[in-house]
């Protein structure tokens, strides 16, 4: 009697243990290789918040149901300080220590090649906002873009502002001395070429520079009708168009990675005025929905500054795999790779949305989001053209 | 003539920054044989502050260059606190020490980037202009804002180099940089001359960020560039020598200006480091370092 009640005593003490368990949701947990220290840091940690957000929201709803079971994810944010070496370190924590086998989001050209590299070799999944083109096409059938990159914003923006000024023939080029920067500059060239806007000089600047009146009164002395930044990011922006201002330059202004007004304006104060921008988002007008503006003004206390397409980025990729994920009814990335092009899934902008691509990548790989074209206007930023490809 | 004008205006805005910068770091090099990373995180605490605080006292009332005094008196207190707290928990106990002062800077700059980091956020901070206008010289334009920071620039710098020449505290501090054991011997109290050397540098430091916050880009990371840009500037005028500091500064904000305006600026950043390679090969204690 004494050594059955033992048993049971023992039976009942297991299964309390182990009921939780069987019963628990299982967990995928999603890798982000993002700068969460130095000067790109805000859009680090807007990339962490929207993916939390999106998980959070996913929970909320029900899971990810793949088989009869039910999954979350959980969002594992690891800093590459927006260069390929600790780009490296962070692939090789993610992958080989964390054992994620999705890249919820990505992070910088550099580090996101150094990612990459890795995550093809041992079937990871990746998702990425970087701008790089050669990080697309059918070489990388794991990698996915989570945000519209120069292949598909500088022929809508450039074409915009050249056709929105007529008489400005020449414009001067300066992109930051990176991956991302030469990209860029490279597409941008071709661009301004085909709408016969002539190309006075294209420099580049070394990241983490602080005086910018060298390079402003270079520019200025080229006497260009426009002034395109490019990749520049909008804090720099900012300065230059401000030590322009002082040396009497007033042209077009344009930044074709520029997502918010905030750095801009913080630096570049009324010089900021006018400046067109190829990757912001506005939340003022009236299309702008009430989950958008809860999640920016939540997104504010946290970061500092409005959400941008960077950071939006990390939040419709965890939607994309849900759809992926419960369209293939599994978890294995390769099979929810092949699931992905043929989904369509809810975008933070509003409306269902899938992929495409294969016109100019060789594979539907790019999500299918709108091409916002903004200006600072009064010191706000105001949606002057959307297409949706 | 009117872009010469205009480069050598430029050339003397960036190379009074680089001044403030680089008498702080050089100060400490002569004073403590250390060398210190954490200088730019004491320059960018000021800035951070100032920046932070301008736009509250302006929205509570204050004139704009009333609210940048007391915004700058805050920053420069809150740095000089930083400094203090660094010099007595740290480089109290590596003074002379090269590798070791070497290890503790480059732990207190990862500890820092974070605190800031957390403290402040990652986003640029915008300070309105205490000082509005442009002056005309020649053709060449200059941001008021621009000739107080030159103006009080060198008038630190002129201010110091007297006190180092006439004052008790300067000669003790000049002492201690040729032969401290020989100051000692003599009755100059090294711990606390090392201090105030500490203390001093701090405020420079401190100065440059409050007088640059409302002319650059603030962030937790302002001060990483200034001190690539201030360690050069006193490598080239050799480590210890105030006089090399400023000749080192002017050095790096010319090529830093006339190789950014006639090729690229990631060329200048080449030829500045080209320099360097050039003074220490021909000048290893740089141009007027001590032998």
């Amino acid at each position: 009697m004494k050594i059955q009640l033992k048993s049971t005593a023992a039976i009942v003490a297991l299964s309390s243990l182990v009921a939780p368990a069987a019963m628990a949701e299982e967990t995928i947990k999603l890798g982000l290789s993002v700068p969460l220290s130095g000067a790109a840091a805000v859009w680090g940690k807007g990339a962490e918040f929207m993916c939390e957000t999106a998980a959070d929201e996913i929970r909320e709803d029900g899971g990810i149901s793949v088989g009869g079971e039910t999954y979350n994810f959980a969002c594992l944010p690891y800093d590459n300080k927006y260069n390929a070496a600790e780009g490296t370190k962070v692939a090789q924590a993610l992958l080989n220590r964390e054992g994620v086998r999705y890249i919820g989001g990505s992070l910088g050209t550099a580090p996101v090649k150094a990612l990459q590299s890795l995550a093809e070799r041992q079937g990871v999944l990746v998702f990425t906002v970087a701008w790089g083109a050669s990080l697309k096409g059918t070489d990388h059938p794991m990698t996915f873009t989570q945000m519209n990159t120069p292949g598909e914003i500088l022929p809508v923006l450039l074409r915009y502002v050249a056709e929105r000024h007529p008489d400005a023939k020449s414009v001067a080029m300066l992109n930051p001395n990176d991956a991302t920067g030469q990209e860029t500059e490279a597409l941008a060239s071709k661009v301004w070429t085909k709408n016969n806007v002539d190309v006075l000089t294209s420099d580049f600047y070394e990241r983490g520079t602080t005086e910018f009146q060298p390079i402003a009164a270079r520019l200025a002395s080229m006497n260009p009708a426009m002034i395109d930044l490019g990749a520049t990011p909008p804090a720099d922006a900012g300065a230059i168009f401000k030590e322009l201002d002082v040396l009497g330059w007033d042209g077009v202004k344009i930044v074709e990675v520029g997502t918010g007004a905030d750095g801009l304006k913080a630096t570049g104060g009324a010089a900021a005025d006018g400046v067109y921008m190829g990757a912001g988002v506005t939340f003022d007008g009236d299309t702008v929905t009430d989950h958008q503006k809860a999640v920016n003004t939540r997104a504010k206390e946290r970061i500092g500054e409005s959400l941008n397409a960077v950071q939006i980025g990390f939040y419709d990729s965890l939607y994309a795999l849900k759809a992926a994920m419960e369209k293939a009814d599994s978890i294995e990335p390769e099979a929810v790779a092949d699931s992905l092009p043929r989904v369509t899934f809810r975008t933070f902008y509003g409306g269902e949305i899938g992929f495409y691509g294969t016109n100019i990548y060789g594979r539907d790989q790019q999500m299918r989001l709108p091409i916002i074209v903004t200006q600072v206007r009064d010191g706000q930023l105001e949606e002057v053209a959307r297409l949706i490809p | 003539m009117q872009h010469v004008i205009q480069l050598g205006a430029t050339a003397l805005q960036i190379g009074a920054v680089y001044i403030l910068f680089s008498l702080g770091l050089t100060l400490i090099f002569g004073v403590m044989r250390i060398v210190n990373f954490v200088h730019g995180h004491i320059f960018a605490i000021a800035a951070l502050v100032v920046a932070s605080l301008l736009p509250r006292l302006v929205e509570g009332g204050f004139a704009a260059p009333t609210a940048y005094v007391l915004a700058s008196l805050a920053g420069i207190g809150a740095a000089l606190g930083l400094g203090a707290l660094i010099y007595f928990f740290g480089f109290r106990h590596f003074q002379r020490d090269l590798v070791g002062s070497f290890i503790l800077s480059i732990g207190f700059v990862l500890m820092l980037d974070g605190v800031l980091l957390s403290l402040f956020g990652g986003s640029v901070r915008g300070v309105p202009e205490i000082f509005p206008g442009t002056l005309s010289v020649a053709g060449a334009q200059i941001t008021m804002q621009r000739l107080f920071l030159c103006a009080v620039a060198f008038l630190m710098a002129a201010i110091l180099y007297w006190a180092l020449a006439h004052t008790k505290l300067g000669k003790a501090l000049r002492a201690v940089a040729y032969d401290h054991e020989a100051a000692m011997m003599v009755g100059v109290p090294y711990g606390r001359i090392a201090f105030l050397g500490f203390l001093i540098a701090s405020f420079l430091a401190a100065l440059a960020g409050a007088l640059l916050a409302p002319v650059t880009i603030v962030s937790p990371v302002i001060g990483t560039d200034y001190l690539i840009k201030g360690f050069i500037a006193v490598i080239i005028g050799g480590l210890g020598s105030v006089p090399g500091a400023i000749l080192g500064s002017f050095f790096v904000a010319c090529i830093e200006t006339v190789g950014g305006y006639y090729l690229d600026s990631s060329y200048a950043s080449i030829a500045i480091f080209t320099l360097v390679i050039v003074v220490l090969l021909f000048w290893p204690k740089g141009v007027l370092g001590r032998g």
